[in-house]
């Protein structure tokens, strides 16, 4: 009785572990335009480019890679951008916000600017730009419902391709440091035989972890050497 | 293309449901869109695999309740607070003169073919411009009904005004994203209550749909639309208005004449407005 169980057992666990899993690739690449480090007490910013520019970069996406960077022993000091943005209204809003770093001597030159960076230790601003979308799909599915139940029957695939760049303003220097970028893309699978087995590729957090980890050594990488 | 079909099998007194009805959250989130959703009707198709079901009363019951709801939405926003502004403060006492439905503005609109919208924006826009001017003005005073400006202490009065109120919901734009434009009108008028530019201020916000649904979203993207217009104002009011050459000028103190000054007033035509570079419509 007892292995007739493990019998079923084993394939629904099989099965749980699949469905956890799509097809995932991803590229990663960094070009570095000046020399990084962070000392005790610097902190970073992350920041979504402005959608008035045409940007949509997803405000959850923005919260995982300040989670990913901050997180474990080497994390670095993550400010929320949230709080950034308060303290230093109006010139962080998404019209008034500096497109370039040219721009940036004369926003630090405007009252209290730099007095408020300087307060919260911040060394570097990394832009993003980009965002997630479903870039294919296809299959059939159908499903019925009824007083009597329901289920589904079919298969149905998508593709969503993940594309963001992270550009690394160090605030020192008021000059680009770099840019560090991920390309990753995720195909799901979802057959069903009267119930749906999702096999998601869970590509925007591959995206978030890849980049985090790539602009965690961007930024350390210097200081370490 | 990914198609997804659902059918539902209602009983016959029960089988007269629309498309688009369904609550179909669950699926957004997903590869799978509203639009791909279509009920079929009251038809049992063979072959068709159903699961059995102990409370079929709960079912039809949750299955009504989600008919029900989602055909309209209301939306009330609470009173934003701007931050504090890193500013160089206008060194003149203003006056604020709002008008009744910026204390109680409430839009509302029917998409085409899908739901009702009411969003009642309550006292945030009359919250935004007091809160803006006092940071932004040495002096600020806001007028009842019954005051008379021109009988205050006051350089200039600016009266705020709504021109239009608009938004689109994902389904318009076919993003995730809620999207809010509002655009203002500003009048400055002097001292004398003479009207000296009148300003459109055009501002945009824009936030993506969270699990905590569209209401939220439409909320933050309607205060991220006044904090875009509170920039604005904060970038380009003096430069578009010129309303700190309002300032009473001090009195010409006695002694040898001085040679008299030339026009201190600007030419209000010649102002234009921070969007756009189009001409203002002082006039």
């Amino acid at each position: 009785m007892k292995q007739d169980r493990r019998l079923i057992k084993a394939p629904a666990v099989i099965l749980m572990a699949l469905s956890s899993a799509g097809c995932i690739t991803s590229t990663v690449q960094d070009a570095r335009t000046g020399v990084t480090g962070i000392g005790e007490g610097e902190s970073v910013v992350i920041m979504a480019k402005s959608y008035h520019l045409g940007n949509e970069t997803e405000l959850k996406y923005i919260r995982c890679i300040e989670d990913s960077l901050s997180r474990g022993k080497d994390g670095l000091r993550v400010i929320p951008h949230d709080q950034f943005v308060d303290s230093l209204f109006p010139w962080f809003e998404p019209r008034t916000a500096p497109a370039e770093t040219k721009n940036l001597a004369k926003l630090m030159a405007r009252p209290g600017v730099a007095d408020r960076i300087e307060e919260q230790g911040i060394r570097y601003i990394i832009w993003l730009d980009g965002d997630t979308e479903r870039v294919a799909g296809g299959g059939s599915l159908s499903c019925a419902a009824g007083p009597g139940g329901g289920g589904c029957f079919g298969f149905a695939w998508w593709q969503k391709d993940a594309d963001y760049d992270a550009s690394v303003w160090d605030l020192q220097g008021l000059e680009s440091a770099g840019t560090v970028s991920a390309d990753v893309s995720g195909t799901s699978f979802m057959p069903a035989l009267v119930i749906p087995l999702p096999f998601i590729a869970r590509t925007q957090a591959r995206a978030c972890k890849t980049l985090a980890d790539q602009l965690h050594a961007f930024i350390v990488q210097d200081e370490a050497a | 293309m990914l198609k997804l079909q659902i059918a539902l099998i209602l009983p016959a007194s029960q089988s007269t449901v629309e498309s688009g009805q369904l609550g179909a959250g669950r699926w957004n989130s997903g590869a799978l869109r509203r639009s791909d959703i279509r009920i079929l009707g009251p038809i049992v198709t063979a072959g068709r695999v159903y699961l059995k079901v102990m409370n079929r009363s709960a079912i039809l019951g949750t299955l009504l309740a989600g008919l029900i709801s989602g055909c309209s939405s209301n939306v009330t926003l609470q009173t934003p607070t701007i931050p504090e502004p890193l500013l160089e403060q206008i060194p003149i006492s203003v006056g604020l003169r709002m008008p009744d439905n910026f204390q109680h503005f409430v839009h509302e609109e029917k998409v085409y073919g899908r739901d009702e919208w009411s969003i009642d924006l309550g006292r945030s826009n009359a919250a935004l411009f007091e809160q803006l001017f006092g940071h932004m003005f040495a002096g600020l005073r806001v007028l009842g009904p019954d005051d008379d400006p021109q009988l205050l202490p006051l350089d200039a009065l600016i009266e705020p005004s709504i021109d239009a109120f608009e938004f689109s919901t994902p389904d318009q734009s076919n993003t995730e994203a809620f999207a809010v434009w509002i655009r203002y009108r500003l009048k400055v008028y002097d001292r004398d209550g003479q009207l000296v530019s009148n300003w459109p201020v055009s501002a945009y916000g824009k936030s993506q749909t969270t699990t905590m649904g569209g209401s939220e979203a439409l909320q933050r993207a309607a205060v991220l639309a006044m904090r875009d217009a509170a920039a604005l104002m904060i970038m380009k009011f003096d430069n578009v208005t010129r309303i700190s050459s309002l300032a009473e000028k001090p009195a010409p103190e006695t002694g040898p004449a001085a040679e008299p000054e030339s026009e201190q007033a600007p030419e209000a035509d010649v102002q234009t407005t921070a969007l756009e570079g189009t001409q203002d419509e002082t006039g």
